[in-house]
């Protein structure tokens, strides 16, 4: 059964901000619920207590194998008998598609990127994830605040700003973090488009005329946000290099131990055997 | 004389809280030589006509500036109307779309034009979101993150009028409140006129606790319009070196 009282982090994001307020105490759970489902603040007119479900977040650069290991969990949790949906960026019905649009006209400034990836983000939360959870779904969200902060920072955005605006996040049951070296990554991610896009080689910061030089920087800029923020938010750290089927066993066990599923074994239908790797 | 009476305070020290603090990299507050000149105040308060007539004044002057809308950047433009439209957004991401439009209009117009040494006239500024955004249930804390990139106005004039003037202005102009105009979102009345009263009169009292801690400059939003207008044309004459907007070849004489 999904136990959501279990996982209670004692870490949260505000605690970066200034002005934050004390953060939940770590130990027994106290009375007031309020604070501990999000962040730093709640969210307008949310009870979280309604919450049943769980969030669990797959973290990673672009070529870490994220996408492929969502599809490979959603599948095998829906064997488990368990109700999942999926969520990722840009996904929202307010403004999914603008920022579409956004990205590829390339007129956009860093400020103007970062909240319009805010709004969408809150509303995925408002309008899908938090119904999901309430009706005891298994959210897997493939990516979260933690890219869009990552994202920010590296382009100069002061990091308790970044903190602060997602202070009504959701806090995620389960972290997971695919980290692969840049240069893995970009063989992968050049394999799959015989090409390296403007964004994923954060080319808008002028690091370097050569793509793949482009590429590395901005990935490992990325990566030492990523390696600050795993320590503060009790990220699992998988190694993202390994086989798709090693990371994915490890996925499983943690993922069963959370959710309280007795076994762990698993092997993909003939629909995604060719992930399987 | 009768201009001392109507301003409260000319604030010329630093703000005491600075409410808009800076964030590590954007914008010290006085690291650009232009200067921006803020109107806000509820809706039917009079500070458009007034920002307007300022506007007329300083380009019949000759003066550099820039004239700028809150809620206009075309880059975010679609998203908000549709977002209106459809009723998608909540007081989170309505607050958080303007928040969008307000860094597009600041990263490439405001804050260039400043740097460039512009006059920059502002019809309402981040207090309208920190006021209606709160009287929506944002948290305040939350809003002031938000917003900390903005520069702080030179000067903020608020135009305050009491509430019935302010909305029969409103009422009497307007057949149709739109739905979040109105704060029908907040589920406070199914009449619509009533809803805008009962919102306007919570974004009213948000804008007056503002007053101290962001040093508004409160004018009273029921005067002639002329005699509003000579003061405000007064307050900025006094509180901003406007020879320094001046066309270029006159200071070269």
């Amino acid at each position: 059964m999904p136990d959501q009282e279990k996982e209670k982090p004692a870490t949260t994001l505000a605690a970066e901000a200034p002005a934050a307020p004390a953060p939940p105490k770590p130990g027994p759970p106290s009375e007031d619920h309020s604070q501990q489902p999000f962040f730093g603040e709640p969210l307008v007119g949310f009870d979280p207590s309604e919450i049943t479900g769980s969030l669990i977040v797959i973290e990673g650069m672009d070529g870490s194998g994220r996408s492929t290991q969502i599809a490979l969990l959603q599948e095998w949790l829906e064997s488990e008998g368990f109700a999942v949906q999926t969520s990722g960026l840009r996904r929202s019905n307010l403004v999914g598609r603008d920022i579409d649009e956004l990205l590829a006209k390339n007129a956009v400034t860093r400020l103007t990127l970062a909240l319009m990836y805010a709004t969408d983000f809150f509303d995925q939360i408002e309008h899908r994830i938090l119904p999901a959870l309430r009706s005891g779904t298994i959210v897997l969200a493939d990516r979260y605040i933690f890219t869009l902060i990552g994202r920010g920072v590296v382009r100069g955005i002061n990091r308790d700003y970044m903190g602060g605006l997602y202070a009504m996040a959701l806090r995620p049951h389960l972290t997971f973090w695919l980290n692969v070296r840049p240069e893995t990554a970009f063989g992968r991610e050049f394999r799959k488009a015989q090409a390296i896009s403007y964004w994923e080689a954060g080319r808008d910061m002028s690091l370097s005329h050569d793509l793949y030089w482009s590429f590395i920087r901005y990935q490992t800029m990325i990566k030492r946000e990523f390696e600050v923020m795993a320590k503060k938010h009790n990220f699992i750290e998988l190694d993202g290099e390994a086989s798709v089927s090693a990371v994915n066993k490890l996925l499983r066990q943690r993922i069963a131990e959370q959710l309280g599923i007795r076994s762990t074994k698993y092997t993909p239908s003939s629909a995604l055997s060719h992930l399987w790797r | 004389m009768e201009t001392q009476d109507a301003v409260q305070k000319p604030a010329r020290t630093e703000p005491v809280k600075s409410t808009l603090p800076q964030p590590g990299r954007p914008i010290p507050s006085r690291s650009y030589p232009g200067a921006l000149i803020v109107v806000e105040g509820t809706d039917g308060s009079g500070k458009s006509t007034q920002l307007y007539l300022l506007k007329r004044w300083l380009e019949i002057g000759g003066y550099r500036l820039h004239f700028t809308e809150w809620n206009s950047s075309p880059l975010v433009k679609s998203a908000t109307r549709r977002g209106k439209q459809r009723r998608l957004l909540t007081p989170t991401t309505f607050s958080l779309l303007h928040a969008a439009d307000f860094a597009d209009r600041c990263e490439r117009q405001i804050m260039p034009l400043l740097q460039g040494d512009y006059l920059v006239l502002a019809d309402r500024y981040v207090y309208t979101a920190f006021a209606r955004d709160t009287a929506r249930g944002c948290s305040p804390r939350w809003l002031r993150n938000l917003y900390r990139f903005a520069p702080i106005p030179d000067i903020t004039f608020y135009f305050r009028a009491p509430l019935d003037v302010a909305v029969n202005r409103i009422l009497s102009g307007r057949p149709k409140l739109k739905y979040y105009e109105a704060g029908m979102d907040l589920g406070m009345s199914y009449d619509r006129a009533e809803s805008f009263r009962l919102f306007q009169a919570r974004i009213l009292e948000e804008y007056d606790k503002m007053v101290e801690t962001d040093s508004f400059v409160v004018l009273d939003g029921t005067m002639p319009v002329n005699k509003l207008q000579k003061q405000m044309r007064d307050i900025v004459a006094s509180k901003i070196d406007l020879k320094r907007f001046a066309p270029r070849a006159e200071v070269a004489e």
